[in-house]
């Protein structure tokens, strides 16, 4: 192929990737500005305290550990207390272990589409993925780019049952909390620091 | 027309007309297993039971492939819906959760019956708190939100130990909603018919309908590809129909065709066909008398083995062709033909006696056969023929044919230097000459044997090769028996003998086990006390647990669970395929998964009293079944070849010509072996049929070689007539080597090649005569 060539393929899948060209020019706080923030980020390593507020229960439950993710897709959050378990997703492949009892297990998400889309919001919006996002969610972005706050709504009626809404917060390109909203008024809130790179 | 050609020309109508009564009266049946062998021992009849008419041989495998998932998983889900519609399944299945609900309701409404983890011990204070503590971890886990739905029913979690234990099974994968295979190209579905596979007639109803149903949910794009047992009894039906129908009619026309080209006369040709025409009715009316019933693959194929009974007639017209008077031309070779029938009925007595139904069959067809051949050929054809008869192609052939069997014998050595090396080549192969595999029996197509194989690998059918069978007087027996050995083979793999295994009592526990766990559920106030005790302490709101207690009170007074009231569960089919009535009682079937010391795990089994539990391993024992048979068709081939040897010797009353008649022979089926070891091709028993067939045909040809012609255009007739002969069979055979049905190929392949190098090793070991 010859340089101008080469230089017009450039050009050419620019143009067909209105995302990126698009909000390359874009100054504006938005959705793709903050997807675009997002995807910047190829590794990133953090701590994180998860809060369950349960009906049935009279207190949270708590637990906390690691997260290590790589892009694009593969995330490992490693749970320290009150027991060491961890989830790790790998592509399609999510890897189940716990040391009490000791167990392993790995499945692939597309035999679980209900485990899939919980999966999905959290591996999309790390990777700035806005079109895998827009596919399962109703996408609202709140404040500014210091302080943001997006919420995700399930658009399958299967899923509303499960979930209702999904609230990612954070500061430019970082993720601070990630809380879960069920319809039952369970919901979940995750709050992770980022350690320095 | 003498006397004693009236005599016989009425006796033989009478025989075609008493025939043609039991013909017409004869029921005709497809059933697979009549080539499979007999099975001797009661737990490999209940694999051949199963074969015939469990579950398993209900299951239709049904791959759509061809296209995107997404139009695949379209395709597959239109059809799904149009088979549910349809009586003559039972269930259809293709991942889209169809069944899920039902098999979960049934499950989560009898948990506490089903579950092997109820015991008193659980339900007390002390147990329920330890269930608690565990129900607050789950609760933080990935498992979190199903057990939130359903903690305050089942705090225990009785569902989740259910649901664990049958999750161990494996299952398709899922890709659009719907099962597919691994590599997501082909949807997969799961069909059970409502006949058993037995019913050929129902099960090729059965298929039509999936191909119907097919063709209104596919597009273009996507190809269908359909498999199991019942599909392949209704596709070998038609396969053996079609190819035995075509392939005979194909061989008819041709061998007619043939016959036509040297005699020049419609009249001959059919005169040709009478004692044929005549061995075959009165050969199926005694497989109708002797077995009650004639076997398709008899009927269609048992034409082709007395294929020898058109060489009688050309023996006849070639010999009469000379001129003279009619029945002086056939007393020249009478002698020689009357040996060769003998030495065929000894060749084809073995098959009478071998352990396959259909076999046995084809013996009695072929030795009736062509016995009435050659009797119509003697006593009835010649006050048949027309009264001037000619060859001219036996003038034109003959001094060429005379020429090429006297140039034959300077191929002597070589020829017997090429048998020497065969011989060296298929003693250094031994063993491993014979296709050990019990599936090279089956009638089904080897392609649709593998096609087979990687559909049920998609499906993620486990591939069961050892499974624990057994057997009790009656269902609760049996169910008992099946919770017994289940115990067993939990230690067993709890010492690392075996991963897992299946047993129809996960799903219907017996009536005993039922009661011992409802009897281990606490009186109310006794259970609502431990629940107090117990939850001291934790986080729970207070009457959170209402729902569990009230569903455990419930459990207490509920009936037990029968077969019937799993009916419209998939769970009911998987009790079904592993729970089965036998004639005398009932079996049960364990399946066993990844197993590593079988004989360690044999030392685990122990059965109630009244029950019997073997552990079979399928692959060994099918090997041993089909080692018998061969041992067994090995050793009847070589007392029928003794047979044709003693009767050769009694009979030529000289050892040269003994020699000069059986060493053609010998070299015949030493070289065909041969050529299909070198061919790549694994012997099956029915390649061994085959060669027992070259003999029988074969000595014919060497036994009119050696005989002392009276001329030399005697001798030029006998070797046109040999021609003709070989060519008829090459082409009858020749034709069934190109069926796609094993036993229809094994033999046509060896029988075509066989023949024709028993007539040139005729010409080239046999004695030379001379009539210079």
């Amino acid at each position: 192929m010859t340089f101008g060539g080469r230089a017009r393929a450039v050009v050419l899948a620019a143009a067909l990737m209105p995302g990126t060209a698009a909000a390359a020019e874009s100054s504006t706080w938005d959705v793709a500005r903050l997807m675009q923030e997002l995807a910047k980020v190829k590794t990133s390593k953090g701590r994180f305290v998860e809060r369950r507020y349960v009906g049935i229960l009279t207190t949270p439950l708590e637990s906390s550990g690691t997260l290590l993710y790589v892009a694009p897709d593969r995330l490992e959050k490693r749970t320290l207390s009150p027991r060491v378990e961890s989830v790790l997703l790998e592509g399609d492949q999510l890897t189940l272990e716990s040391t009490q009892p000791k167990r392993r297990r790995s499945i692939r998400l597309e035999d679980y589409p209900a485990v899939g889309v919980f999966v999905e919001s959290i591996r999309s919006t790390l990777a700035g993925d806005l079109a895998a996002l827009k596919r399962l969610f109703e996408i609202g972005l709140e404040g500014d780019e210091r302080k943001w706050r997006m919420v995700l709504r399930p658009t399958d009626r299967n899923m509303q049952e499960l979930l209702s809404e999904i609230r990612v917060g954070g500061r430019g390109g970082t993720i601070g909390t990630i809380e879960f909203l069920e319809p039952n008024g369970d919901r979940s809130t995750m709050t992770i620091t980022r350690d320095p790179p | 027309m003498t006397a004693a050609q009236r005599w016989a020309l009425g006796a033989w109508l009478a025989l075609l007309a008493a025939s043609a009564v039991i013909v017409a009266r004869t029921t005709i049946s497809t059933d697979v297993s009549a080539f499979l062998p007999r099975s001797p021992t009661p737990e490999q009849q209940v694999l051949v039971e199963q074969l015939r008419e469990g579950v398993v041989s209900r299951l239709a495998l049904i791959a759509l492939e061809g296209a995107s998932p997404a139009a695949l998983a379209q395709a597959s889900k239109a059809m799904a819906a149009e088979l549910r519609k349809d009586a003559s399944f039972v269930s259809v299945e293709n991942g889209d959760g169809s069944g899920d609900a039902a098999d979960r309701e049934f499950l989560w409404r009898h948990r506490y019956l089903l579950s092997s983890a109820v015991d008193a011990e659980r339900f007390s204070a002390a147990g329920l708190r330890e269930r608690l503590e565990e129900t607050l971890r789950l609760l933080d886990s990935p498992a979190g939100a199903l057990v939130r739905r359903i903690v305050a029913n089942d705090p225990t979690g009785e569902l989740l130990h259910i649901l664990e234990s049958l999750e161990a099974q494996s299952r398709p994968a899922t890709r659009e909603g719907v099962w597919f295979s691994r590599d997501g190209r082909r949807a997969l579905l799961l069909a059970q018919t409502r006949a058993p596979g037995y019913d050929v007639g129902a099960q090729e109803g059965a298929l039509a309908r999936i191909v119907q149903a097919f063709s209104r949910a596919g597009t273009d794009e996507v190809k269908l590809l359909v498999s199991g047992p019942g599909v392949f009894a209704a596709r070998t039906r038609v396969a053996v129909r079609n190819d035995a129908l075509r392939l005979s009619l194909i061989a008819t026309a041709l061998v007619a065709g043939l016959l036509l080209a040297v005699y020049r006369s419609g009249r001959l040709l059919a005169l040709g066909l009478v004692p044929i025409a005549s061995g075959a009715l009165a050969g199926i009316a005694a497989v109708s008398l002797g077995f009650g019933s004639v076997h398709g693959i008899t009927l269609g194929f048992g034409v082709t083995l007395i294929g020898e009974g058109v060489d009688y007639a050309i023996y006849l017209f070639t010999q009469a062709a000379g001129g003279g008077a009619r029945h002086a031309a056939l007393e020249r070779i009478w002698p020689t033909l009357r040996l060769g029938v003998l030495t065929s009925i000894c060749g084809f007595s073995a098959m009478l006696f071998s352990g396959f139904t259909g076999l046995a069959q084809l013996g009695l067809f072929s030795i009736v056969g062509l016995l009435v051949a050659v009797a119509v050929t003697r006593w009835v054809l010649p006050g048949m023929l027309p009264s001037t008869l000619a060859a001219p192609i036996v003038g034109a052939a003959g001094p060429w044919a005379s020429a090429a069997a006297r140039r034959a014998s300077s191929l002597r050595y070589p020829v017997l230097i090429l048998v020497a090396a065969i011989a060296v080549l298929l003693a250094a192969r031994g063993e491993r000459l014979w296709n050990e595999d019990l599936a090279s029996l089956s009638p089904v197509p080897r392609a649709d044997q593998a096609l087979d194989e990687k559909m049920r690998a998609d499906l993620g059918a486990p591939d069961v090769r050892f499974l624990v069978v057994i057997h009790a007087p009656d269902q609760e027996a049996a169910l008992q028996a099946s919770e017994a050995v289940g115990q067993g083979l939990r230690k067993a793999s709890q010492a690392g003998m075996l991963e897992g295994y299946e047993s129809p009592a996960d799903f219907l526990p017996s009536r005993q086990t039922q009661e011992a766990r409802r009897q281990a559920l606490p009186e109310p106030a006794q259970l609502r006390a431990n629940l107090e005790k117990a939850v001291a302490g934790l986080p729970f709101r207070g009457k959170v647990f209402e729902p569990f207690l009230a569903d455990a009170a419930a459990a207490r007074s509920a009936p037990p669970i029968g077969r019937s009231g799993m009916q419209g569960t998939r769970l009911a089919l998987r009790v079904d395929s592993l729970l089965a009535r036998r004639a005398d009682g009932w079996a049960a079937m364990l399946p066993l998964r990844n197993v590593a010391d079988a004989a360690g795990i044999a030392r685990y089994l122990t059965a109630p009293p009244g029950a019997q539990a073997v552990l079979l391993d399928l692959k060994r024992e099918s090997e041993q079944l089909y080692h018998s048979y061969r041992a067994q068709a090995l050793a009847y081939s070589l007392l029928g070849a003794a047979a044709i040897g003693a009767l050769l010797l009694a009979s030529l009353r000289s050892l040269r010509s003994f020699f000069a008649v059986t060493a053609p022979l010998v070299a015949a089926v030493l070289v065909t072996t041969g050529a299909l070891a070198l061919a790549g091709e694994s012997l099956s028993i029915f390649h061994l049929v085959g060669l027992l067939l070259v003999v029988a045909i074969g000595s014919n040809y060497s036994l009119l070689f050696d005989r002392q012609a009276s001329s030399q255009s005697d001798r030029s007739r006998t070797l046109v007539s040999l021609l003709l002969a070989n060519a008829t069979t090459v082409i009858g055979f020749g034709l069934l080597a190109l069926s796609r049905v094993p036993v229809l190929h094994d033999i046509g392949v060896t029988v075509g090649l066989g023949t024709v190098l028993a007539l040139v090793f005729s010409a080239i070991l046999g004695r030379r005569h001379d009539h210079a």
